[in-house]
């Protein structure tokens, strides 16, 4: 990622409301939800099904209207179309003109995203290449699969070489080679220093991928920043192994400790949190148990994520407001 | 600012996919095969035999190219957003009325290739049957032509907000009331009561007045044709397509693509 700070996607009290059917009453999809994305970085925008992932995003490439608050891309306001000149977006599932081959569908974006006559042949010959579909070009949509499409869907969201990149769901649908081939797809796009801000709830994805994550939850952000600072947040625990423990020292221990201890042969296994570790080594080897190991309990992003959509906003979110 | 240069790429992209779409075919194929049927039908009659090939002929012209643009032309923005292939253009540098322009221009090029195509077998059908043609023939043609270009804004402006089943009962609708203002102000104005002669004269006003587009009559018993009935049509189309493509234009622009 680029060592660079500046904020190039700044969402602040996005409100959405949507009319289910013909009905009079509003329902509120998103209440108020503020974040900011910077440059160079790979941006996961995390929430379950139904949370305002794609609305977000749909906001954000100005295909639905907010009915409050404000966004900006490249500070352009999004309510200007001057900012799509340099911004790319695959929605999820897409559909493309499968009446058209490759070639002619990246010509086709090419032309309404303003390349020249003269730079679209070798563009769309080189964009072909890097996404694997040189040999497919002369095919039509018709007959790629489903892995060949979302290739083909990103080739047209970078076909104008933006900036930044939007992705809905790039993964979905997608079976563990087609998935790996768009990580890797994902990472050299980032490589080359666009910006990608990725709609997703694969979360193992995330992890692998992303520098920073929003996680949304009922319209409501949750906690905005890095994996790495959240999980630094929580309380760390560890994995304690240890062999011919007195039988007296493990009541000793289960009752100071507060944790229960998993027997096996002659080795006793507990999980305490991290700060603690240390009298509890001290306090075995007083009793003249051996130490086997000590492994430190990595708390996954499923878990945040868990935790996220179980509790309210967190602070890191109105640190990330008041920016 | 209208780019010339997307509004193209829009409008090709339409042709192309109409080109490629087989039910436009078996449309055209009927309408052709109509054409020709006239031959027959014409023989069921001793006299006029040349007018009645005509006649048909004329008719399948206007009445193929109005089925193909209510048909065509309803689905013509549900399906974008059906199949969200809406969603990847929009969020290009392409403004929403350039988008429905490009839409609008495209489906008016694939019916004006698909007139030019049934006009072709008129002719054809004319000459084998060594039934009269002269400019006449060619100026109810064209002015059909230039019918379906209304025909499609209306088909347009009601596929920007509404669901492909209402947009064609509404386009139908217009298709068949539009036809009949002329007359119905016509009887509006022979009515004593003030408030039927001015309803009748708004409906003439704010429906569009198709019977300015038909010159059938003329063209097949060979009766001269004025220019200003060629080319007042021409400006009143060009005049009423785009109001319709503006208000579709102001709606769409509001729209939520869920």
């Amino acid at each position: 990622m680029a060592e660079s700070m500046t904020d190039i996607v700044k969402v602040k009290n996005i409100v959405k409301d949507f009319r289910p059917g013909f009905g009079l009453v509003r329902k509120r999809v998103l209440h108020g939800i503020s974040f900011s994305v910077r440059q160079g970085e790979i941006f996961g925008f995390v929430g379950p099904n139904g949370a305002g992932k794609t609305t977000t995003l749909k906001i954000l490439m100005g295909l639905i209207h907010a009915q409050g608050g404000s966004a900006s891309i490249l500070g352009h306001d999004i309510s200007e179309s001057e900012y799509r000149r340099h911004v790319g977006f695959l929605p999820e599932n897409p559909y493309f003109y499968d009446f058209l081959t490759g070639e002619e569908f990246l010509d086709f974006y090419a032309k309404v995203s303003g390349v020249s006559a003269q730079e679209r042949p070798d563009r769309i010959a080189s964009l072909l290449e890097q996404v694997g579909l040189a040999h497919a070009g002369r095919a039509r949509l018709r007959t790629y699969s489903k892995g060949m499409l979302q290739r083909v869907g990103i080739a047209q969201a970078i076909v104008h070489d933006p900036d930044i990149v939007f992705l809905d769901e790039p993964m979905s649908g997608l079976d563990p080679i087609g998935r790996k081939e768009i990580r890797d797809l994902i990472l050299r796009l980032n490589g080359e220093g666009k910006t990608i801000f990725m709609n997703t709830h694969i979360l193992s994805d995330v992890e692998m991928l992303c520098h920073r994550v929003a996680i949304i939850v009922e319209g409501e952000i949750r906690y905005v920043g890095s994996s790495e600072e959240f999980l630094a947040s929580e309380e760390r625990s560890a994995d304690v192994v240890l062999a011919r423990l007195p039988a007296d020292a493990v009541q000793i221990i289960e009752e100071r400790f507060s944790a229960p201890m998993r027997g096996q042969g002659d080795q006793v296994e507990m999980r305490i949190p991290e700060k603690e570790v240390k009298d509890l080594l001290r306090l075995a080897l007083d009793t003249g148990a051996e130490i086997v190991s000590v492994t430190p309990h990595r708390v996954s992003l499923e878990t945040i994520f868990l935790s996220a959509v179980s509790k309210g906003p967190r602070q890191d979110q109105a640190k990330e407001e008041s920016r | 600012m209208i780019s010339p240069t997307r509004v193209g790429a829009i409008a090709a992209n339409t042709v192309r996919e109409a080109i490629r779409n087989k039910i436009l075919y078996v449309l055209l194929f009927f309408g052709v095969m109509l054409i020709g049927i006239g031959i027959f039908v014409s023989t069921l009659s001793y006299v006029e035999s040349d007018r009645i090939l005509q006649s048909v002929g004329l008719a399948s012209i206007r009445l193929f190219g109005a089925a193909i643009a209510i048909f065509v032309g309803v689905g013509l923005i549900h399906k974008e957003v059906d199949r969200r292939t809406i969603f990847t253009i929009l969020s290009k540098p392409v403004s929403r009325t350039e988008f429905l322009i490009g839409k609008y221009i495209g489906l008016v090029a694939t019916l004006w290739m698909q007139v030019a195509i049934m006009a072709v077998a008129f002719l054809v059908v004319s000459l084998i049957s060594h039934a009269p043609l002269d400019s006449g023939h060619a100026a109810a043609i064209w002015l059909a032509a230039v019918e379906l270009s209304v025909l499609v804004a209306v088909a347009t402006l009601f596929s920007a907000f509404t669901t492909p089943m209402l947009a064609s009962l509404f386009t139908a609708g217009i298709y068949l009331v539009g036809h009949v203002t002329r007359d119905l102000k016509e009887l509006g104005a022979q009515s004593e009561v003030v408030s039927v002669q001015q309803v009748t004269s708004l409906l003439h006003r704010v429906l569009p007045d198709l019977e300015m587009f038909n010159v059938t009559i003329q063209a097949v018993h060979q009766l001269p044709i004025s220019s200003s009935e060629i080319w007042m049509p021409v400006v009143y189309a060009i005049f009423y397509a785009t109001v319709l493509l503006a208000l579709g234009s102001i709606i769409f622009e509001r729209r939520d693509f869920r």
